[in-house]
């Protein structure tokens, strides 16, 4: 598979060749899509080569400029289906582009496609949605079936190892940047929730939504990153100018010089937690050795490892599928049909009458919506019942401050949002607590690809359950490619306090290289 | 209509038939009553959006992307909004809480683009305060009425029947605009007392710029809450029933008074009132069943995501206390007192906002009761022809008192001050004297001219001056004064005019004699 080794050479002279690099670009990765989209399945609908080629808003050239990019079908951009790979929304088109898509574009990206996802972000195969499966590039050794490429994000991930793209935007609720990337040999960065724009992407579980970067290397996904990485006033729970200048100071507070590290030794100083409770009886053996091998590399290049506890993990999967499916149920409600999106044809009586309206929302909802996500609006609904709402949605309000107060208890960087006004520091030059941790991104690698119906439901959600902790508690979070194993890839996870996530590239680029 | 009418009576039969069925004299029994009412703020964005809160322009055209609950539109929270709740909250004398929270409330409706409104259940902006009312407000004793809580919340789009027989429609305007819910304890006992209860807060509201309170159109709705209970037992041993959409006073008075005598026959008869929701058919004077407390919708309460918790500073608080004006009795006890005016001028004149601060302004130059006079007769009359309000006509205070100080000098006639004020309604921007000098209106002082022109009138009328002088009608004479005001398209002063007929008429009478 040579192709997907295929990486995307800086070009020198960016800013004298710029329209000529740009429309190379684009046209190369056009001729991608063209050519292996029938195999991989990871592009919904790519953009008409004049348009995407087109020189973007940015007048001088951008950090971004000649990059073809693609994004996920759930982030709205004025061009194609804004579909979230929904029936509801198939021929849906956004009258405004998300503010992530702005700067991407401003930074002098092209945005070459809208990626295949499971419908709604509700998956982690996917294996849900109106465009089909998407495939992951890699083959086992021997070759055999096609793998499932992950998901929510499985067609940005894929798109993306496949060289289709130089990066890919998807979304991350629990996970679903991280694990396709993880599972497609690439590096799928989750920024703090707040860090980017949520406006324009559109909503399963708004308190842990995030929009997160696809790239082959930390350096790209960075890139993208800081990009997007500004305020917003149109999204209220984007971070404010004032919340991100207390973040730095806490930095510059807990880790002061840390900017001038070492180059034989670049981590030097730094502490990595391994997470104990990481160690679950579902890893396999592939995955514990790269573990392994990962908390060695980060020792050889200067850090201090250590063994934590984040003793409420165990009760962060549950927590977190009855917070996601009960906001999911809420944020889906708006999908009716009555003034966009398909509408039931039945011929359903006028909805003159509430009664009557009910039968069309039913018959509409029960057409545009796939059968997980039905099931996943139905649990939902129940668990913020009246009757359930003491049993399942408060308890999980409360282990999801649990489980961020462990993270708390962990890292050496104060919670900006929960710590008191800038604590003084003990001064003896002994931290306390660690700067990241490192742990599996996935159990094992990439599963075959099953047909739609032989899922085994449970076993598709217990994928979540390295990732979801770092949506509970807003932190940031990375994958990256950790070798393979019988030819599929392995990823390993990093993760940091609220608000470190240039620490967090920092140090997932050296674990990468 | 004959139909109607043999239901209507009916319907009144069945009633004493009931109420002959009371074994407890009616008197025994008390009402424990608590209002909630649904204010439209006065704002001029939505609540959540920056499209205009104009509700009533064209269908459709004020509507942004998260009004229409389009994909990945998000809320963004209006402060003019946040201030006008603030002031209701510190006219009422409560306390505007430092956190209050947004939740969703879910239902499914047409008019709810959402599928959710977004609104206070749990944390609401304001709590405690009262209302009291008293003789002023109509009442023989005083009563005061607590606050329970004061809320933002979401208005719903307008629904349309009846236009398209096979559709209803839907005007998104409204959709977004916002609302306070003001919830009382149910301290109210009579439907004359919760009459007096809203007409204050109307007052209130109005005054303080808060809201039009205007039930006709919508920006006031009231829902009431009634219980019964045997005088002497607990007040609110009685099960409440909960009376919807009661748009007008005289709905208030009708539907609290038969919702008294239904349950209370209820009760008489040894049955249970069963809690439900009921409506208000006006035209048979019963209230009816909507829907019982079985049917009651599970809202699925659940705190709104999309916006933070709103934290409130002491110096905020006291900014927008510092903008309030003077209590609607402070401010008529001061104003009756000051200018020599009676209490129901002063009402008067509070019960249009702003205009007593217009009134006042006038005041400083002219004799108060000639203003207070010309703004509650002619102001007021010219508005209500225009169905204006007094803070959307152009008219200045400035121009009125204009007008009123050359009256008071004798420059202009009242005709002619009735037509400056007019103009100035219609928009006229120039000053009294330049207009007075426009017209070429002069008050003609000079008798002669005037008894001139008097006998020519008597000369051309022969059989009215017979009438006059012979017959001793009476009304000949205005007869006479109004052909001689016409005669110098009044510019004479009627009381001259007057005057100068009788003498004319009275030397002809010396004539014959």
């Amino acid at each position: 598979m040579p192709r997907i080794l295929l990486r995307w050479a800086p070009c020198r002279h960016a800013a004298r060749c710029r329209g000529l690099a740009t429309a190379a670009a684009v046209e190369r990765s056009l001729d991608a899509i063209a050519r292996d989209n029938a195999r991989l399945n990871a592009v919904a609908s790519a953009r008409a080569r004049e348009d995407a080629s087109a020189p973007g808003p940015s007048g001088s050239a951008g950090p971004l400029e000649g990059w073809p990019v693609a994004v996920k079908a759930n982030i709205a951009t004025t061009w194609g289906a804004t579909s979230c790979a929904s029936r509801a929304l198939e021929d849906y088109r956004s009258p405004f582009a998300a503010t992530a898509v702005e700067a991407l574009e401003r930074a002098g990206a092209a945005v070459v496609a809208k990626t295949n996802m499971d419908e709604f972000g509700m998956g982690s195969k996917n294996t849900f949605g109106i465009y089909g499966p998407a495939h992951n590039p890699h083959r086992a050794a021997g070759g055999g079936d096609l793998h499932s490429p992950g998901g929510s994000s499985g067609g940005s991930a894929a798109a993306v190892a496949a060289g289709l793209c130089r990066a890919a935007l998807g979304s991350d609720t629990g996970g679903s940047v991280r694990l396709p990337a993880a599972w497609c040999g690439v590096v799928g960065f989750k920024p703090t929730y707040g860090r980017v724009s949520r406006r324009g992407l559109v909503a399963y579980g708004s308190s842990l939504d995030a929009v997160g970067v696809l790239a082959q290397t930390v350096d790209d996904a960075g890139a993208v990153y800081r990009a997007m990485a500004v305020p917003d006033p149109r999204d209220m729970t984007c971070m404010s100018p004032a919340l991100r200048r207390r973040i730095a100071a806490l930095v510059a507070d807990t880790r002061p010089g840390m900017e001038h590290l070492g180059a034989d030794r670049p981590l030097a100083g730094l502490r990595i937690g391994v997470p104990r409770e990481a160690w679950v009886d579902e890893l396999s053996a592939a995955a514990l050795d790269a573990w392994r091998a990962g908390a060695a590399r980060l020792a050889a290049l200067g850090c201090e490892v250590v063994a934590v506890s984040l003793p409420h993990t165990r009760h962060a999967l549950p927590a977190y599928y009855t917070l996601a499916l009960a906001e999911a149920s809420s944020n889906l409600a708006r999908y009716d049909g009555v003034r966009y999106g398909s509408r039931s044809a039945s011929r359903a009586p006028p909805p003159a009458r509430p009664a009557n309206a009910s039968l069309k929302y039913a018959a509409t909802r029960g057409e545009g919506l796939g059968a997980e996500v039905q099931r996943r609006i139905l649990l939902g609904t129940y668990v913020m019942s009246e009757a359930a709402c003491r049993h399942f949605y408060r308890p999980s309000q409360r282990i999801r401050r649990l489980v961020q107060q462990d993270f708390d208890a962990v890292f050496a960087l104060p919670n900006a949002l929960h710590a008191p006004d800038m604590a003084p520091q003990p001064s003896d030059g002994r931290r306390a607590g660690v700067d990241a941790i490192l742990l599996p991104t996935a159990t094992d690698t990439a599963p075959r690809q099953g047909r739609a119906g032989e899922e085994d439901l449970v076993a598709s959600y217990v994928n979540d359950v390295m990732t979801v902790s770092a949506n509970l508690a807003g932190i940031p979070a990375i994958a990256v490619p950790a070798g393979r194993t019988s030819g599929m890839p392995l990823g390993l996870q990093l993760a940091a306090q609220y608000g470190d996530d240039d620490l967090l590239l920092q140090i997932a680029r050296h674990l990468h290289q | 209509m004959h139909f109607l009418g043999r239901i209507r009576v009916g319907a009144l039969a069945q009633r004493g038939r009931a109420f002959s069925q009371i074994a407890v004299p009616a008197q025994e029994y008390r009402a424990a009553i608590g209002l909630e009412l649904h204010v439209q703020l006065q704002a001029r964005e939505k609540l959540f959006s920056a499209a205009s809160a104009n509700w009533d322009d064209k269908p459709n055209t004020n509507v942004w992307a998260v009004d229409a609950g389009l994909p990945g539109a998000l809320p963004r929270l209006n402060p003019e909004c946040v201030a006008l709740a603030a002031r209701a909250v510190l006219a009422l004398d409560g306390q505007v809480q430092r956190r209050s929270a947004f939740d969703r409330k879910h239902y499914f409706y047409a008019d709810q683009p959402l599928g959710y409104q977004i609104t206070q259940q749990q944390h609401p902006i304001g709590r405690g305060g009262f209302l009291e009312l008293g003789p002023g407000d109509g009442l023989a004793h005083t009563r005061r009425v607590r606050i329970r809580q004061l809320q933002l919340e979401q208005d719903t789009a307008k629904s349309i029947h009846g236009v398209d027989p096979e559709y209803v429609l839907v005007d998104l305007n409204r959709a977004g605009v916002a609302l306070v819910e003001i919830v009382s304890e149910p301290d109210v006992d009579t439907a004359g007392e919760a009459v007096a209860y809203v007409r204050k807060m109307q007052a209130l509201l109005r005054h303080t710029g808060v809201s039009k309170c205007n039930m006709e159109e919508g920006s006031l709705r009231c829902d009431v809450n009634v219980s019964v209970y045997r005088a002497g037992a607990d007040r609110l041993s009685g099960t409440r029933c909960e009376l919807k959409n009661l748009n007008s006073l005289r709905a208030i008075q009708g539907a609290v008074n038969a919702e008294i005598a239904r349950q209370v026959a209820l009760v008489g008869r040894g049955e249970a009132v069963a809690q439900e929701t009921r409506g208000y058919n006006a035209s048979a004077g019963e209230t009816f069943l909507m829907r019982s407390k079985e049917a009651a919708p599970d809202y699925r309460y659940m705190p709104e995501p999309d916006v933070p918790e709103l934290r409130i500073s002491d110096d905020w608080i006291a900014r927008v206390r510092s903008g309030l004006p003077e209590t609607p009795e402070a401010a008529l006890a001061r104003v009756a007192a000051q200018y020599g005016l009676a209490r129901e001028t002063v009402l008067t004149l509070l019960g249009e906002p702003g205009c007593l601060a217009f009134f006042e302004e006038v005041a400083r130059g002219c004799s108060a009761r000639l203003v207070a006079s010309w703004i509650t007769s002619e102001v007021f009359g010219q508005l209500a022809y225009r169905a204006q309000r007094l803070a959307e006509s152009p008219l200045t205070a400035g121009q009125l008192a204009g007008i009123l100080d050359a009256l008071q000098r004798d420059a202009v006639t009242p005709a002619q001050a009735k037509q400056l004020l007019i103009a100035f309604m219609d928009g006229e921007t120039r000053t009294v004297d330049a207009l007075v000098a426009a017209h070429g209106w002069e008050v003609i002082s000079d008798d002669a001219q005037l008894r001139r022109l008097a006998d020519q009138l008597l000369d051309a009328h022969p059989k009215e001056v017979a009438g006059y002088l012979v017959k001793g009608q009476a009304r000949r004479l205005n007869f006479f004064v109004g052909k001689l005001m016409q005669a110098t398209k009044g510019q004479a002063k009627p009381q001259v005019a007057s005057q100068i007929v009788k003498d004319a008429l009275d030397a002809r009478r010396d004539r014959l004699a």
